[in-house]
């Protein structure tokens, strides 16, 4: 166990990044130790996370079963999808109707329909939410990492220009806001890998130029006065402090940023006028253009969510099954271009595509069959009113997760849920932290991968037990 | 022997002219100060561009005396039975441009040496040697040269001798040389017998100083092979074979058990490792599958070797109380005597400084200038930066003693003062405005209480009762975060109730031992419940990894020198007499703990570093100790205890820097002054506040104490709901206890402040009333400088700012003069 990082490493570790400091990268010093483990080769260099925030129901989207339409009276307990089945492009492998774009593209992934959650007790989508993130259940003694802060953390950025951790489409200023920040951060990794926010993709590109109202010119004024003002100043006096070496070369970056041709990428308005049309389906669907627009100009991580806000999207409550229409549509056709155009310019052989969701959804069971949890949706055994029709209580025993490109097998489905209720996992099993082994070993990153803090192992996935599943790589 | 000559041998004069002119160049530059690197003030460090260019020069120059002079003397070693061979006239060129290269690379050197933050002592070294070996160089040459001019045989042998010894401290000097720049270990750590080579240190054994096998072992020695060996079995083999988990029937943690062996039989057989298990397992390549460890990393062979030689040595182990494999600080505090000093130092510190420096061989850097010192001291006592009135009266002010009545005046700056380090507090109390568990209830904001108990300057033993054992108004430290729904045992508000007192104040990891026995100290998980059955109403279960055990423990100290806890009595009771015990003057550990914390706050690094680990060696035990007794002494007053550091001239001297940051948390760290620190996201927003405008407005505020705090036409950041800027600047999310900010700046904290809302609007509202009020260029250029960085701007300064400006400023330039200034590292590091 190294207790600090000693000459050797660091030289190695500077050597490397010296590289990425010549494209003007931040020092990267650090006061964690780390314990690095033999390389292992990865298939993706860029992750792209489609969060489906709020419980997405497996039943009513990706892995449907019988359908009951709606009629008064109806038994509730009788429902299992809300949705007609509609054929994909994998023979025998249906979607709930409304999904069909995605059902076209479906040979070129994986389709994992086995997903199980944790069981956290009284349900908090949040908590749920923390723990899919990070792999870690809150509360923890320290501040867990996101996957995306220990992604950027661990490989960089691709392009350094571009942040290495783009979070798109989540307002803090909502119900459990104070939730989500609690893991939207890079935690004890520091401050540094931490998410680059853009709650709102079509003002994105305000986030990477000038200040607004600065023209090009003054702005690369401004920044040579800056620079002429540092070598000029009595700077001197601070030597070569790494102090005063780590604000300097974070403004260079920043500068850098802000006045490259790659900032472009935040810009959705230099797309052209029919392919925006496809993607702007509204928040989303602009999230996951622009996610294509920043994979493509190199980006490492990047999560487009449709948004967490208790009671909304996908956080069915009530009418479940009039809301699921309108949150397919938002998906369905900005999912199924974003990968075709991911195809196309040939970058989904190294991008990681994943759709997720914290639970699953279902009519009757709250939390699990054998461990049913406190209930927070009143469901009539009989429905009259269609407000009642859907998938409202929160399901933690299965789910489904798509996977595209990096390496994944196409055409594949994984796993299997019963097909009466309660329609829980019943083959392969698959668990948050496989879930993370699997992303991080398609990066290259090995499972032993930890910091110290406090003296303590801090693994990717708890006690470094993440398994990844080889079965999902081609 | 015939002598031949050489036309390429300047004369007898040329050679005296050279080498007076590089000794003079010499002495002049080692005796000027101009190499006093580390308190380098203004002028030095502004030197002519060229000056560092030829500085800069020195790694590269230097190898040619190297080269050259070794090569002379290996030729000469060659010849030595010939003094006139062939080879001569090129030895004599050697000789000659390698001095003369050695007189110009030392030059550059002492050019450089005022550059870089280079370790004193090594530097001294390279230095002194360095010169030593030209002179050395010089009398070389000048001995070559008798001989060839009037063909002295007799001097031969002088001269080689000469050049050898020139050699051998060019040698020496180029390796201190390569220290400075590479570290010590540059080179043996790469040596399969350094200790950094592999990731376990065991101990300070050292297999390799008992060469000769026959010779008895001391008891001395046996203890230390004894602690090595537990430290490498505690480190690679206790997960699978300790009480926590019993492999194979295996148990390594005791003696008996080892002995006993597993369930294949005994692994260690007394003086034939060859034989014992143990030995045959560690051995194995790693996919080998009896090889041990089957989980981790193979054995480095250090750790094989002190294996091999305890079991040869007849597997010694010492009876009795066994020394713990872990530092233990002491419990008890201690009063060590102030040390005599020569000098004249009336502050206690400085004594104890004073005292540390002459076993360190560091001399007293000089105090700092009195803006300075304003800027620093206001900072670090009330989080602002002096206003420009009060700069100028300070430095007007012709008392002696102006500095301690400065510092007194800035801590009876009651609401300054508590604003400032309510940040500190909310940190390491995690307590904020807003954060997780508050929507369901599941949290309790302390902030009045905080604010009030940080205003009075209540007294801290007091204070830690009252968090401990607390009213309605500061429970919410103990009561933790609850987030709805079921939660790990290690994290049930009782459990981090146990943990964060440990860490917060006594600087106590029990984070491990909440869910195990601890592999980095002797803590037990029983340990770990019995303090956190303190905050129960009755025994909490033993779970070990979240997996219940059955077994409960009664509630207890973690020291029982410290007093007892009745198990039996309510919760409000035993949290009434843990806070009693714990803040007895007998509990060293706490005062050592809160005065090790205040002093990294404005001294930039713990006297023990990292502050939560208080086991670890400090580098002045008696500086310590000696401050948390008469801390404990005198009231628990942290007022004092800022008071006495900060009028010290300990405090007060010129601030360190350093070029890589790990050297910083080195366990081997050696103190010579204050560290640079970065101005926290507080500091920052209040110094923009109170030269440009305000950054947060009082609408912002989420505390309002019943009275005005302080006058600022700004609102001060510790008391906004936390935001983008503020996070982005390093403050933290206070989910978790947090003791320390980071200390680099990084790419997303430049772009909040390169084109963030907040922060560029903040300035343009400012350029425009500074447009209004200073008018013209050179006023506004006078008053930035003066205002943001307490200085006039330098004539180079001046004339880019004014080549910006023009003559009449529009606003947007003084927007960004603004901006370029606030950004400069000269404004963001407190120095």
């Amino acid at each position: 166990m190294h207790t600090s990082w000693n000459r050797r490493d660091f030289l190695r570790r500077s050597s490397a990044a010296t590289i990425a400091a010549l494209a003007a990268g931040a020092p990267i010093t650090s006061f964690l130790s780390s314990c690095a483990s033999k390389k292992i080769n990865s298939s993706a260099d860029t992750v792209i996370l489609l969060w489906m925030a709020g419980g997405m129901s497996h039943t009513d989207t990706f892995d449907p079963k019988k359908f009951t339409p709606f009629s008064k009276g109806m038994m509730a307990n009788d429902v299992l999808s809300t949705f007609k089945s509609a054929p994909t492009a994998l023979d025998g492998v249906y979607f709930s109707k409304g999904l069909d774009s995605i059902g076209k593209i479906m040979d070129k992934g994986t389709l994992i329909r086995s997903y199980v959650a944790a069981d956290m007790g009284h349900i908090l989508h949040s908590r749920h939410q923390y723990h899919w993130h990070t792999c870690y259940k809150p509360p923890q003694s320290v501040t867990a990492p996101h996957i995306g802060s220990w992604i950027a953390k661990e490989l960089g950025p691709v392009n350094p220009v571009i942040p290495a951790f783009v979070n798109i489409g989540q307002r803090f200023t909502l119900g459990e806001g104070e939730e989500l920040k609690a893991f939207h951060t890079a935690g004890f990794l520091g401050n540094e890998f931490g998410p680059f926010l853009i709650p709102d993709p079509s003002s994105g590109l305000e986030s990477v130029k000038p200040p607004i109202g600065m023209s090009i010119g003054r702005f690369e004024k401004r920044n040579q006065l800056y620079n002429e003002l540092m070598s000029n100043s009595a700077i001197g006096e601070f030597g070569s402090d790494y102090q005063k070496e780590s604000l300097r070369r974070s403004m260079e970056q920043a500068y850098i940023l802000l006045k490259s041709p790659e900032a472009a990428a935040f810009d959705l308005n230099n797309e052209p006028r029919e392919s925006y049309d496809v993607y702007n389906t509204g928040k989303f669907g602009l999230g996951c253009l622009m996610a294509r627009r920043l994979a493509e100009k190199g980006a490492r991580f990047i999560s487009v969510t449709t948004e967490y806000e208790p009671f909304k999207n996908w956080d069915t409550h009530d009418n479940g099954h009039t809301r699921l229409i309108d949150m397919k549509k938002q998906i369905d056709g900005p999912i199924a271009r974003l990968i075709k155009d991911l195809e196309r310019s040939g970058h989904l052989d190294r991008t990681l595509v994943i759709l997720a969701s914290e639970f699953s959804r279902d009519m009757m069971v709250e939390g699990r069959p054998e461990l049913k949890v406190q209930e927070q949706v009143n469901q009539p055994d009989i429905i009259q009113d269609i407000k009642n029709y859907g998938m409202h209580r929160h399901f933690t025993d299965g789910g489904s997760i798509l996977l595209f490109g990096g390496g994944i097998k196409k055409g594949n489905v994984y796993g299997k849920t019963a097909e009466e209720r309660p329609c829980k996992t019943i083959e392969k099993p698959i668990m948050i932290d496989q879930i993370h082994q699997t992303i991080y070993h398609a990066l290259g990153i090995a499972q032993d991968t930890h910091y110290l803090v406090e003296k303590r192992p801090f693994y990717t996935t708890p006690d470094g037990l993440g398994k990844c599943e080889l079965e999902l790589f081609a | 022997m015939k002598i031949s000559t050489t036309k390429l041998f300047p004369g007898k004069k040329a050679i005296i002219v050279i080498s007076m002119i590089g000794i003079i160049c010499l002495l002049q530059l080692t005796f000027s100060g101009f190499v006093q690197s580390p308190s380098a003030t203004a002028n030095a460090s502004n030197s002519f561009w060229l000056w560092k260019f030829f500085g800069r020069l020195h790694p590269l120059a230097v190898h040619f005396p190297l080269a050259l002079l070794l090569f002379a003397a290996i030729l000469e070693l060659a010849t030595i039975k010939k003094f006139s061979s062939a080879l001569r006239p090129g030895i004599n060129l050697l000789v000659i441009t390698g001095v003369i290269a050695a007189i110009f690379s030392a030059v550059f050197g002492l050019l450089l040496s005022k550059e870089g933050d280079y370790g004193k002592d090594l530097l001294g070294l390279h230095q002194w040697i360095g010169i030593a070996t030209i002179l050395l160089g010089t009398i070389t040459w000048l001995l070559l040269n008798k001989i060839l001019v009037t063909k002295n045989e007799s001097l031969v042998k002088y001269y080689r001798g000469m050049l050898f010894f020139c050699a051998a401290g060019l040698s020496i000097t180029g390796h201190f040389g390569a220290s400075l720049t590479h570290g010590k270990d540059y080179l043996s750590a790469t040596l399969p017998w350094s200790a950094d080579y592999t990731g376990t240190k065991a101990g300070d054994f050292n297999v390799a100083s008992f060469k000769n096998d026959t010779t008895r072992l001391t008891k001395q020695q046996e203890a230390e092979l004894n602690v090595a060996v537990r430290a490498i079995l505690a480190h690679n083999c206790y997960k699978c074979h300790s009480a926590e988990k019993i492999k194979g029937d295996l148990r390594l943690d005791r003696k008996d058990m080892i002995f006993k062996g597993g369930e294949n039989g005994p692994v260690v057989i007394p003086g034939n490792a060859g034989e014992s298990e143990i030995f045959r397992r560690i051995t194995l390549p790693a996919n080998h599958k009896d090889a041990m460890p089957s989980k981790g990393k193979k054995l480095a062979d250090a750790d094989i070797a002190v294996i091999n030689f305890w079991i040869q040595k007849g597997a010694p182990w010492t009876e009795g109380v066994e020394k713990s494999i872990f530092r233990v600080a002491e419990l008890q505090p201690r009063n060590p005597i102030l040390p005599l000093t020569a000098e004249n130092l009336s502050n206690p510190i400085d004594k104890w400084t004073n005292q540390y420096f002459i076993k360190n061989k560091i001399a007293w850097p000089q105090v700092v200038d009195d803006r300075t010192f304003l800027r620093r001291v206001s900072l670090d006592l009330i989080g602002m930066l002096p206003k420009q009135e009060e700069v100028e009266t300070f430095t007007k002010d012709n008392r002696p003693d102006k500095r301690s009545l400065w510092i007194r005046q800035l801590l009876n700056r009651q609401d300054d003062y508590a604003t400032h380090w309510l940040s500190f507090w909310n940190d390491a109390l995690r307590n904020d405005y807003t954060g997780t568990g508050y929507i369901t209830e599941g949290r309790f904001n302390i902030t009045d209480w905080l604010y009030k108990s940080i205003r009075s300057n209540k007294p801290y033993d007091q204070f830690v009762k009252e968090l401990i054992s607390p009213t309605k108004a500061s429970k919410g430290f103990i009561e933790g975060i609850k987030w709805r729904g079921v939660v790990n045992a290690s994290q049930r508000t009782e459990m981090q109730a146990a943990q964060n007192i440990s860490q917060v104040f006594l600087g106590l990891n029990l984070k491990c031992t909440s869910c195990h026995n601890s592999f980095i100290s002797d803590w037990k998980l029983s340990d770990a419940y019995a303090f956190a059955n303190i905050f129960a109403d009755s025994s909490l279960e033993i779970n070990r990894c979240d997996k219940p055990t059955g077994k409960y423990t009664n509630a207890r100290m973690l020291w029982k020198e410290l007093g007892s806890i009745d198990s039996s009595s309510k919760k409000s009771t035993k949290m009434a007499q843990l806070a009693v015990n714990i803040t007895k003057p007998a509990n060293g550990r706490l005062y050592r703990t809160i005065v090790n914390r205040i002093w990294a706050q404005v001294m930039g690094r713990g006297i023990v570093e990292p502050v939560d680990a208080m086991d670890n060696e400090p580098w002045s035990q008696d500086l310590l100790d000696w401050m948390a007794f008469n801390f404990q002494q005198n009231k628990s007053d942290i007022k004092e205890l800022l008071y006495l550091i900060t009028t010290s001239s300990t405090y007060q001297m010129t601030s360190v820097g350093f070029k890589d940051p790990n050297k910083i948390i080195s366990q081997d760290y050696k103190f010579t002054g204050m560290l640079r620190k970065r101005m926290s996201a507080e500091q920052f927003a209040d110094a923009a506040g109170t030269i440009i405008g305000p950054l947060f407005y009082d609408s912002m505020v989420m505390y309002k104490p019943s009275h005005k705090i302080g006058d600022h036409p700004f609102a001060r950041a510790s008391l906004v709901v936390n935001n983008s800027f503020l996070t982005a600047l390093g403050r933290p999310n206070r989910e978790t206890v947090s003791t320390g900010r980071e200390s680099q700046a990084n790419l997303l904290q430049a772009l909040e402040l390169t084109n963030g809302e907040r922060f560029n609007s903040m300035i343009s509202k400012g350029a425009k009333k500074w447009q209004k009020k200073y008018v013209t260029s050179d006023r506004i250029i006078k008053e930035i400088y003066r205002q943001a960085l307490g200085r006039d701007a330098q004539p180079k300064e001046y004339l880019v700012a004014k080549k910006l400006l023009g003559d009449t400023p529009a606003t947007d330039s003084i927007q960004d003069l603004f901006w370029s200034v606030m950004l400069l590292p000269e404004f963001q590091i407190i120095y």
